[in-house]
């Protein structure tokens, strides 16, 4: 699956880009399926906006987003929620759980909205790798940052996708488990060949990066 | 489990006061609506069901009223087909007299009687009366006869008693022969009767029209007089129009027959107010409804709003929201069904101990009524939860 960026500016941003350049706004990209791209921008320069745009949950932009060709501003309903299932999945920087399920519930909801991808078991198993078993039954609600994070990265990784959307997925981690992190994730996007598309405010070498973007 | 963990996220008990208040406003109007179909549908097996009808129920007799006033009170030409003409009567029999002198008299010492009478003639299929021997040849002298039940009755119980006479049955009656005698100039002209049957329907002594038609040419002394009297069929006597146009045009008939009628008025009002009354309730419980749907995905659009963007279809969510509350309606629906039965069983073995016949189960307009009103439920919470879910999106 291929994502086109077409003149791409967020309204609120468009003064502050009409004067200065930038990898992604105002111009025309493409990110090839597969492509496993890292997006580097300090602070107010719309990680979050591009991402949100992406995946469809802003649409105060100008120019065109397509997926596969097609407008995302044509994709709505249940053909948005078919590409989501199936397509792309996301790792928002606010974790965005539902604080009242626990862990394990809000992991297990993504793997059953569709025809699971995994089996159940494969919760207990990447919570292993990551170090959250133990706060598998706990509400979401009270768990740490941390430990919501590590939820957020297991939850994105249980459904079918072509493409993973990370919005700075490790800022509430530490150096050891950011690499237990990355090391899952870059394991499956090779399983599913997928791509992804990751911001953070740093350079780093966790993944082998095809396209290195700034805002 | 995609079902557990949405029911977790969706609680639908933010408004349980209002849903139960919906529930039992629902379950009275369907009540109201369901009772109305089926007291409908009773009602009409009771007027038109071939077990409920006796022989005389659509047989009417139907005369001017007489006041006193005028010396004849008769039914002119127009009046005749005007009632011809009316929708609820299928047929009209004219009722015609004799208009010659005749005497009855025993030929038999042992029941002695002598009597001034005459004869009316009607259409055979107004008469009740079912006998091979009603009918008359030309030349023939032997006169068949139908005469009253009510007759025989006043001859049985107040006439035989006071006079010292035998009791007579119906055979007997029929047995024995009747000595007519028909005046004519002066002269008395003989010929025997005969009684043939009795009749529930029409009180008065009837001859073959035949007989009548030829007797009146030959014998006649007056004009052409009108019918004071005709018998009507229809198809319902308990029909308030047709009490409604009797009286309008100075007509009476047997009140008994038509007494029905003032039944069916009350009975149609108790329907109507019953539907009524059930409509607006249902209108009020399917408002209920849509509010406490909207209510639902109001208070959890937060909830929902994240579901849709980690993925879950609209369609996902509407299944969802469609499940918890059509099993309540059906629920409902059947429980209603069931009361409506089992009152209808209990209906069934009153009724039937009056004579009065109607089937011992429901109805099927009263299920297809029920399943239409869960249809409609199920369209309102469907758009409802269509309508808002698309608004939640947004």
């Amino acid at each position: 699956m291929q994502i086109q960026l077409q003149q791409v500016v967020p309204v609120p941003l468009k003064e502050k880009f009409s004067q200065r350049r930038s990898d992604i706004w105002n111009t025309n990209i493409t990110f090839d399926a597969g492509d496993w791209i890292k997006i580097v921008a300090p602070s107010g320069t719309g990680k979050t906006t591009l991402l949100n745009i992406l995946y469809k949950v802003r649409h105060d932009y100008e120019g065109e987003v397509q997926w596969d060709n097609r407008d995302l501003k044509n994709i709505s309903g249940d053909h948005l929620a078919k590409l989501r299932q199936q397509h792309v999945s996301v790792i928002f920087q606010d974790l965005r759980l539902f604080e009242n399920l626990t862990a394990r519930e809000n992991i297990e909801l993504n793997r059953v909205l569709q025809q699971p991808f995994y089996e159940a078991a494969m919760i207990d198993e990447m919570a292993g790798l990551l170090g959250i078993t133990h706060i598998l039954n706990q509400r979401a609600g009270v768990c740490s940052y941390g430990e919501q994070q590590r939820i957020a990265i297991i939850r994105a990784l249980v459904q079918p996708f072509e493409w993973l959307i990370m919005d700075e997925p490790f800022s509430h981690l530490d150096i050891a488990n950011t690499r237990k992190a990355a090391d899952l994730i870059a394991m499956e996007c090779k399983k599913r060949k997928a791509g992804f598309v990751l911001t953070d405010l740093d350079e780093d070498s966790l993944f082998p990066y095809t396209q290195v973007f700034s805002l | 489990m995609l079902h557990q963990l949405l029911k977790k996220i969706i609680r639908t008990g933010v408004g349980k006061g209002r849903f139960v208040m919906a529930g039992i406003g629902l379950t009275i109007a369907m009540l109201l609506i369901l009772s109305a179909v089926q007291i409908q549908v009773n009602y009409n097996e009771l007027l038109y069901a071939k077990s409920n009808q006796d022989s005389i129920a659509n047989f009417l007799v139907v005369a001017k009223v007489i006041n006193g006033n005028n010396r004849e009170n008769v039914l002119s030409v127009e009046e005749v087909e005007k009632l011809k003409r009316q929708p609820f009567i299928e047929k009209v029999g004219l009722l015609t007299a004799s208009r010659f002198k005749v005497s009855a008299q025993s030929p038999s010492d042992r029941f002695p009687f002598y009597t001034d009478m005459f004869f009316e003639s009607v259409p055979d299929e107004f008469i009740d009366v079912k006998s091979n021997d009603w009918k008359w040849e030309p030349g023939s002298t032997t006169i068949p006869l139908i005469i009253p039940n009510q007759f025989l009755d006043l001859y049985n119980f107040g006439f035989a008693p006071s006079q010292n006479l035998m009791q007579l049955t119906q055979s007997m009656v029929m047995a024995l022969p009747i000595v007519l005698n028909v005046s004519y100039q002066g002269q008395p002209v003989r010929f025997t009767g005969k009684v043939v049957g009795f009749s529930d329907r029409i009180s008065s002594v009837l001859v073959p029209q035949n007989f009548l038609a030829l007797a009146n040419k030959q014998f006649g002394t007056q004009g052409d007089v009108r019918p004071s009297r005709v018998v009507i069929r229809t198809n319902d006597p308990g029909n308030p129009e047709l009490v409604k146009y009797l009286k309008a045009n100075d007509l009476v008939t047997d009140a008994d027959k038509t007494r029905f009628s003032q039944y069916r008025r009350i009975v149609n009002t108790v329907v109507n107010a019953s539907w009524l009354t059930g409509a607006v309730m249902l209108l009020f419980a399917l408002l209920v409804f849509s509010l406490f749907i909207q209510l639902t995905i109001a208070s959890t659009k937060n909830e929902i709003n994240l579901l849709v963007t980690i993925g879950a279809s609209p369609t996902q969510l509407q299944r969802f929201l469609m499940k918890q509350f059509l099993p309540a309606n059906t629920v409902i629906t059947l429980a209603c069904l069931l009361v409506i039965a089992i009152l209808q069983y209990v209906l069934q073995a009153f009724l039937s101990k009056q004579n009065m016949y109607v089937s011992s189960w429901i109805d099927w307009y009263t299920v297809v009524a029920a399943a239409l009103i869960l249809v409609v439920l199920w369209l309102v919470n469907y758009t409802t939860i269509k309508k808002y879910i698309k608004e939640t999106e947004k």
